[in-house]
């Protein structure tokens, strides 16, 4: 009887979504019971935020055209990593060296955002992530081509 | 690893993100491959409605762009299916299974039915909503483990991955790939056009397994 009635509220998608956020409600209750996770010291991307430099929010340390050394998973696999920490054209270099805003003007477009995950030793996931952005203006583009 | 998916086969390695091919993983890719194939070769069914009691039918015509247009997202699905499939990095498998999440909408955007346009809308709302926990997910295990390679987290010593962490990731899997919620799918099944439509269910039934793997290894 109970299984019924519940199959019959599974069985309408209108109910989905209240079902998904009731999972979400009910996930949210436990994680802040499970607080605080341990935070590990040992991290393989750390990151430092220095407010006062001109590429804010967007520098991540190095200089650039020189080595750095960045933390690495498997080293053997990027065995130029480091180089290209810094990976600004000489235009951008010039601009940030002009202007306090190239940081804010890096970041307010997409790109900017792509590349906030990092860059060489994570090349995939750059990739993936334009995909599914190409996927999804794909989709965008041929529903509003449609209608015409 | 070894108890689950088994000794990895083969790596290869894309900087950090290392694809690993265990028994596990192989089997589910090449399932994934087997089934793009499938989609790339094969024609669209001409779906035929039978009117209950009398001996009329109708004929659905689909138009041809509207079927290629199916077909590439079909197989961009079976293509982020794969990569799900066999990336060896937590934050890659959330990238890919959110990609197979929207290629799925994609499939059964274009429908001209209303009931399968209010279907896909809602699993498309789902399908949003579940990359917060997806990628908060993601996000923690980074946090709390300090990396993440699942080959690393593998390992014996390895930092553990909280629970509530894993059900994060679950949870955004089951949202992205609709996997125990069949309602909202078995309504986009009713899109003409068979052997596309049919990757909507292939793909998220793949995450979903894959998701067991990673939960259980890490």
């Amino acid at each position: 009887m109970i299984i019924s009635r519940i199959s019959r509220f599974i069985s309408d998608f209108d109910n989905l979504l209240a079902l998904f956020a009731g999972a979400c409600a009910v996930l949210a209750v436990l994680f802040v019971l499970f607080l605080p996770l341990p935070y590990s010291e040992d991290q393989l991307y750390p990151k430092e935020i220095d407010e006062s430099s001109p590429l804010y929010p967007y520098d991540r340390g190095g200089s650039p055209f020189e080595r750095a050394d960045i933390h690495v998973q498997y080293p053997e696999n990027s065995p130029f990593a480091g180089y290209v920490t810094a990976y600004l054209t000489p235009f951008s270099l010039a601009l940030s060296r002009l202007t306090p805003h190239a940081g804010t003007t890096i970041v307010a477009h997409p790109g900017g955002i792509l590349d906030e995950i990092l860059y060489n030793t994570r090349g995939l996931d750059t990739v993936v992530e334009t995909t599914i952005l190409f996927i999804a203006f794909a989709i965008g583009s041929y529903l509003f081509r449609k209608g015409s | 690893m070894i108890e689950i998916g088994g000794q990895p086969l083969f790596l290869l390695p894309f900087g950090d993100i290392v694809i690993y091919f265990t028994p596990f993983t192989l089997t589910l890719f090449i399932l994934a491959l087997v089934f793009t194939i499938l989609v790339i070769i094969s024609k669209p069914e001409r779906q035929i409605d039978i009117v209950f009691g009398g001996d009329a039918y109708l004929a659905k015509e689909i138009s041809i762009s509207e079927m290629k247009f199916r077909r590439f997202m079909a197989i961009a699905c079976g293509l982020a299916s794969m990569g799900a499939m066999v990336t060896g990095d937590i934050f890659d498998f959330a990238l890919f299974t959110s990609a197979v999440g929207i290629c799925n909408v994609g499939i059964v955007a274009a429908v001209k039915s209303r009931h399968v346009q209010n279907a896909a809308y809602q699993y498309g709302l789902v399908a949003m909503s579940a990359t917060v926990p997806l990628f908060a997910g993601a996000a923690i295990v980074a946090a709390t483990t300090g990396t993440l390679s699942i080959l690393e987290l593998a390992l014996p010593g390895a930092t553990k991955v909280p629970l509530v962490v894993k059900a994060l990731l679950t949870l955004g899997v089951m949202g992205e790939g609709m996997a125990p919620f069949y309602a909202a799918k078995a309504e986009m099944f009713r899109a003409p056009g068979a052997p596309y439509v049919i990757m909507c269910s292939l793909s998220s039934l793949l995450i979903f397994l894959r998701v067991i793997e990673v939960v259980l290894t890490v």
